[in-house]
Parts: C-alpha cells; structure tokens; sequence
C-alpha cells in the first residue's frame, strides 16, 4: 500500500503545539499491515466504517483461517485523522493471530489507553473498534451465503 | 519518514483560521484510500486537534456496512440542526458553569471555543463536546464513559445515542455527579 503525507505549509500561524504520543508516530510511520486482500477471497472479511463527511474512513480486512476461527492476517487502509490511522493499525495488529471471537471483545478504550489518546480523539479509537466488528459481521455473513444460507458453526 | 516526523510536529492542537486561508493551505493527512473511493479529495481536510471542516457539496456516505448510510439532510435539516445544537451546548455551558462554581474540583475549567465545549476537571479527566454537523450528531468524549455520538430524536425531544439508548443529558448528570459528588441538573 501507499500512504501520502503532505507538509504543513508553514504559513499557517500555529497556535499552542501538540505533541503525539511516541505510539500513534510509530503507528503513523511505521503503520502494520497496510494494504488490501481481495475482498471476494471467502476467507476474507471487509470492514469499511466512517464517513469521509466526518473526515475519517477506515478499512480493515481480516483473513481467516479454513477451520472459521482463527484471523490469520490483516490488512487496513484509513484515510483522516494520524490518530485514526494509528487506531486501525493498532487494531490490524492486535487481532491477528487471534480467534474471531475474542477480537469481537477488543475494546476502543484499549486502543485509546495504548495511543494515549487525548479526549477528542477517542472516537477514532471506537471507530477501529467498529471496524473490527464490522470485518467480522462481513466474513460471518460471506460464510453463510457460502454455507446456503446456513450458519456457520464457531 | 523525515517528512511524517516534521508534519506531525507541526500539527497544532488549535488554529483559529479565516475560511480562506483553510481553502489555500490546509493540511491534509492521508494514509491510503479504498479503491472504490470516489470523493473527491481536497473536500476534507483535518487541521490539529479542532475539527475544522471544509464540507463538500457531494458528501457521500462510503459503504454499505457503514454507519454513514443515511442521508442525514433528509433527518434534520442543517439549520435546524444547528438550533437545536447551539441551544444544548449553550446551555450545558452555562450550567455547568454555575456547577462549577459551587463544586470545588481543582482544576475546574469549562471554554467554550470554535463551537467545541471542552470542560476540564483536573484529575479526574475532560470532557469534549462538539457539533458533527455533516452527520447531524453531538459528538461527546467522556473520561468516564469514552466516545459516544447523539442523534436528535424529535419522539423524545432529547439527544439519544443509538448505541446505548443513552440521553446526552441524563448521562452528563449521572457521570457528572459520579466524579464530582454533587449532583446536576441539566434537562
């Protein structure tokens, strides 16, 4: 994958500096995962959760093992906020390797806590928490149109 | 990377910018974009911590799955929204205020600026409440209870999030009174 960074014009007169967490810079220059799977793959489930209205997309991809439990690898794309691509590349690294169960349990104040996330960027914490969920619902729902409509026993 | 470190520095927490200078030299951060993207890009800019927005004409809602499928200018009119908006943060700014003044919590601080509501309570955390007029919602961050974002149920004439059926005012007073030990009388 790509990522595109533009550099503040420095004509823009700053008010007080911020300065982020050493998680979210590592997370914003060395973000895990980045990239796409095909989302047709049957093992693959997509997250997509935002709204580029709000200023943040997220697209997180899981790939599951052919036993249906374990999340093999991840991939995640986001658009918005340093926080929120530090958040979903959080995510894309803590649910790998991990049951699709307990993934669904990850919790957006985990991601904030491990980002040191300020008050006003705690939704982009719930928004990779979203993503997860959303990832999961979609290859659930992939494996039962598969399976014939049936379930998929977990 | 040199590059990512120096943006990242330089991102401010607050700007107080005209609107034309947004136009002409906001700063964009962009990880990467979904194939089936098709927004156009310099709509969206994101400038330190304040939300700032330069809203495009064509706000599209992004996927199927997300939450952002609603065309929320069909729920709530835009100047409506900011009525109703206006008036609840107003509000919650005065009285809080005054419970401010007789709770004595260190630290104690509530401004009110860029139409973001930010209450600081020393120790015990800030709360940011704030307009998210695109999705016609109320955006809150609680140190209490994290995110939550509140939609206008006309039925119960109150801010509700779906998620937990929550009321914006009903929570404040419970969180309010929970860290503080007073109580509050917010609706």
């Amino acid at each position: 994958g790509y990522r595109t960074r533009r550099p503040v014009s420095p004509s823009i007169g700053f008010g007080r500096h911020r300065s982020y967490h050493e998680n979210v810079i590592d997370h914003f220059e060395n973000p895990r995962n980045v990239g796409s799977f095909d989302k047709d793959d049957l093992n693959v489930g997509t997250g997509l959760v935002g709204a580029p209205s709000c200023g943040d997309v997220m697209s997180l991809q899981i790939k599951v093992d052919d036993s249906g439990q374990f999340i093999t690898d991840t991939r995640f794309k986001s658009f918005g906020y340093g926080s929120a691509i530090a958040s979903s590349s959080v995510a894309s690294e803590w649910i790998k390797g991990k049951a699709i169960e307990e993934v669904l349990t990850i919790k957006n104040a985990e991601i904030a806590k491990h980002l040191h996330l300020p008050p006003v960027e705690l939704h982009c914490s719930m928004l990779a928490e979203d993503a997860i969920k959303s990832a999961v619902k979609n290859y659930k729902e992939k494996q039962a149109k598969a399976n014939g409509g049936a379930a998929k026993e977990t | 990377m040199a590059t990512a470190s120096r943006f990242l520095r330089k991102l401010p927490r607050s700007l107080t910018l005209s609107p034309t200078h947004l136009r002409s030299n906001g700063a964009r951060v962009l990880s990467c974009l979904s194939q089936k993207n098709t927004v156009p890009l310099d709509s969206f800019w994101r400038i330190g911590g304040s939300r700032i927005r330069h809203v495009s004409d064509t706000t599209r809602s992004f996927s199927s799955q997300g939450p952002a499928s609603v065309d929320y200018s069909s729920v709530l009119q835009e100047d409506e929204f900011h009525r109703l908006a206006n008036f609840t943060i107003n509000d919650l700014l005065e009285k809080i205020e005054d419970y401010g003044d007789n709770v004595q919590i260190d630290g104690f601080d509530i401004d009110y600026g860029n139409e973001v509501l930010t209450l600081k309570l020393g120790s015990l955390g800030t709360y940011v409440i704030n307009k998210q007029t695109p999705n016609r919602q109320i955006w809150m961050s609680s140190p209490v209870s994290g995110p939550s974002r509140f939609d206008w149920d006309r039925e119960a004439n109150a801010w509700i999030y779906r998620r937990t059926k929550a009321k914006l005012y009903k929570l404040l007073e419970e969180e309010l009174e929970k860290l503080c030990g007073e109580s509050i009388q917010l609706s």
